[in-house]
């Protein structure tokens, strides 16, 4: 039985030239084309449904309640048009947090994928154990980034500081230094799931390429500098582009492992350019995500906390769109 | 046969959608009756609550439930908004003072003309309506072995003024100076995630040292954006010598735990905490040395007292399934035996009532319990300061200063700022 219903769907061109489909196509509930639609729509709803019901709606009802005083549905909302906005202008503390952001950003994407292309040269040699190794550094990206947070902070205030190895005489989680610190940290979680991407591209270069450089007596690094890296290029734009939106909705290992400290003074030209009469105190850590959600839950300030996710979303927009429209300008065609 | 997937799809995607509907429905309420939650913020009392709430209801023919959601791992602040947002509110929730009580206004009912309210002098009041059923009292001093005091020949009832506590402070340190288990006088925190003792413990000292229990001056001012100097100066003060004679490294990245085990291992001879730390001293073979307090001394004056008060209050939700209920649950919980039996033996708590007669056991919250009882107590305002203010603007400074960053001047100077910019 079923192999007679299979055979015709293997071969559907000879068995199309041979026999029309005359019968069956009066048996057919709705045309061709309407029945593909019909077919798109239903695979497309099981995602298409809790997508709009998840994010686009809160998307929007956010942007919405952006220029209320909405108080999470506590008190009656009312619109107050731009004054959540133009708070933000003087609020030395959202941005600082932006601030502070950028540079963890920039100082994230630089090690997290200096590291992970590192690493992914490594594996991508003869060695013995690669799957080990490759299983090993993309192991700490198994861990949720709130474990890793405590577990880190466990390491650098007991195992590193004073009382253990002694490397730190005073915990960098509190130094001017916790920014590395933290880091450092999400290196190590992260730095071997990208490290997967650069294999999956390192091993897509063809074997004849390399072989040609050798032949014409090319040196390693003169492989890497004019075959490699350029035949990688579209890696590193889905690589930069990943570390970039990751670093700067950077929250769970803030959250656990600095909690936005240390508290410093803000620095001199910010505090001029706000003409703020002395320094204020400011968190070194406290990154952009957490500071919104901190002015939202810890104060119950939603609808200003929802104007600085607006004003976040738009521009992570604008800069990880633009850094992958320059990125693609520089990838090969194989 | 593509007829047929489309179906399958089609039924397998509707089960889908109804079974997400309906996974909630149990089947087994009575109908007719919806239960009564409780949905509460302290872990550490979840089960016994949850006993008792089980024999209050086997006793009046309802169904309780107790919900629980805090510790680090459950943060009740943001939960309660999707509580309230939800199809079943709960009937009685809680909230923390006046920061909290404006915010979730429209969700809290008056409890005027409850039998318990003659009872307590602590219920929640706005406007002159009572609103909030006191869940207990808490306390907190200087925390101090007894032990150790005596060792060093150190009165704890000397210890009433900055003067006096300096002496203290320096007698101690000089006594264990050869002990090598002995790391400083005080257990104290100023770090990041501990802003909770300096930006609303200590800070309270300015808000109510030596002022009368109902005496709202200093934090309606502070409300108002205005700063008294004169009570910064004696905080400042007080902030310094804590901070010189706390033990380091964990002032400033000590964890909670650090805190308090160096109290309990008799490396301080105080500790800056209330009487919730009982079940941390109790647990693992408990200690061995008498504890007591000892008021701060943050005030103009010489102090004698205290900080205590009710941490946080039961709230009935109008918008609950059962508001009735709900206040025949908080009356029968402050005016019966059994009730009295579960907030003082089995929750541990420093009752808020007059009319319970029962002693709490844990060492501090006995301490407490004493100090209340002589009516040698300040009041809680820390709570009444707008969220986040306390923990969010005041502890970097208490940071900074801890660190060293800043001197005393600059800090009694940020400490104003920040007051000053809550006026409108």
């Amino acid at each position: 039985m079923e192999k007679q219903v299979m055979t015709p769907t293997i071969k559907p061109e000879v068995v199309g030239k041979k026999k029309p489909f005359v019968p069956k196509k009066r048996r057919e509930f709705l045309s061709r084309k309407a029945s593909d639609k019909l077919w798109f729509w239903l695979f497309l709803m099981p995602v298409l449904i809790p997508f709009l019901l998840m994010v686009i709606t809160p998307f929007i009802t956010g942007i919405y309640y952006s220029f209320t005083n909405w108080t999470g549905g506590l008190a009656p909302t009312e619109w107050v048009g731009l004054d959540n906005y133009r708070g933000l202008t003087s609020d030395h503390r959202f941005i600082y947090s932006f601030y502070r952001t950028v540079i963890y950003a920039i100082l994230n994407v630089l090690a997290i994928n200096l590291v992970a292309f590192a690493l992914a040269l490594l594996v991508t040699r003869k060695l013995k154990l690669t799957n080990f190794y490759r299983a090993g550094f993309f192991l700490p990206n198994l861990i949720g980034g709130l474990v890793i947070g405590y577990l880190w902070s466990f390491i650098y205030r007991i195992v590193l500081g004073a009382s253990g190895l002694g490397l730190f005489s005073s915990s960098p989680l509190v130094s001017r230094y916790a920014m590395f610190a933290l880091v450092a940290v999400v290196t190590w979680q992260y730095a071997g799931y990208i490290m997967m991407i650069y294999i999956a591209a390192l091993q897509n270069i063809p074997e004849d390429l390399i072989e040609a450089s050798q032949i014409d007596g090319a040196n390693a690094l003169q492989r890497l500098r004019n075959i490699t890296l350029p035949l990688v290029a579209q890696a590193f734009t889905v690589a930069l582009f990943l570390t970039l939106v990751t670093a700067f909705k950077q929250f769970d290992t803030v959250f656990s492992l600095t909690r936005g400290g240390p508290d410093i003074d803000i620095p001199v030209w910010l505090q001029n350019a706000l003409g703020m009469e002395f320094p204020r105190a400011v968190g070194s850590t406290r990154l952009v995500a957490f500071q919104i959600y901190n002015w939202g839950i810890s104060r119950g300030n939603f609808a200003v906390a929802q104007a600085q996710a607006v004003v976040f979303f738009v521009l992570l927009s604008v800069i990880s769109l633009g850094q992958v429209y320059f990125n693609k300008k520089r990838e090969v065609e194989l | 046969m593509k007829k047929f997937l489309l179906l399958s799809v089609a039924v397998l995607f509707t089960f889908v959608l109804f079974a997400c509907t309906t996974s909630d429905d149990n089947g087994d309420d009575t109908p007719g009756t919806t239960p009564l939650v409780i949905y509460q913020n302290k872990v550490e009392i979840d089960d016994v609550l949850s006993a008792y709430a089980e024999a209050w209801g086997l006793a009046n023919d309802v169904e309780v439930q107790v919900r629980t959601c805090g510790g680090d791992a459950c943060g009740y602040a943001d939960q309660i908004i999707a509580e309230f947002n939800a199809a079943n509110q709960p009937d009685i929730f809680v909230f923390e003072g006046l920061g909290q009580f404006l915010q979730y206004q429209n969700k809290i009912m008056p409890l005027d003309g409850e039998e318990w309210i003659d009872y307590t002098d602590v219920a929640f009041v706005y406007d002159g309506t009572v609103y909030g059923f006191p869940v207990n009292f808490e306390g907190w001093g200087m925390a101090y072995n007894a032990d150790m005091l005596a060792a060093a020949g150190v009165d704890p009832a000397s210890l009433v003024n900055r003067a006096a506590y300096a002496t203290a402070f320096q007698a101690i340190a000089d006594h264990f100076a050869d002990d090598e288990n002995f790391n400083a006088p005080v257990s104290m925190a100023a770090g990041p995630g501990l802003t909770w003792v300096t930006g609303l413990h200590n800070f309270n000292g300015y808000l109510s040292s030596g002022l009368d229990y109902d005496d709202r001056t200093v934090i309606d001012n502070l409300l108002n954006g205005v700063a008294d100097n004169a009570r910064l100066e004696a905080l400042a003060d007080w902030v310094e010598l804590l901070f010189d004679y706390a033990a380091l490294p964990y002032l400033t990245e000590g964890s909670y735990d650090d805190m308090i085990n160096n109290f309990k291992l008799q490396r301080t001879a105080f500790v800056h905490q209330g009487n919730w730390i009982d079940p941390n001293l109790l647990q693992d073979g408990g200690i061995d040395f008498e504890v007591g307090y000892a008021p701060h001394a943050s005030g103009l004056g010489d102090v004698d007292s205290i900080f205590v008060g009710a941490p946080s209050y039961y709230a009935v939700n109008p918008d609950g399934n059962n508001p009735e209920l709900a206040k025949q649950f908080l009356n029968d919980m402050a005016m019966t035996e059994a009730g009295h039996q579960y907030m003082v033996v089995d929750a541990g708590y420093v009752p808020a009532f007059t009319n319970v007669e029962l002693i709490p056991t844990g060492p501090l919250s006995a301490a407490v319990y004493e100090w209340s009882s002589e009516g040698n107590i300040y009041a809680w305002w820390q709570n009444d300061m707008p969220p986040g203010f306390g923990m969010d603007d005041l502890g970097p400074v208490y940071f900074q200063f801890a660190q060293g960053q800043i001197d005393k001047e600059q800090f009694i100077q940020r400490i104003r700022s920040e007051i000053m910019d809550l006026a409108d």
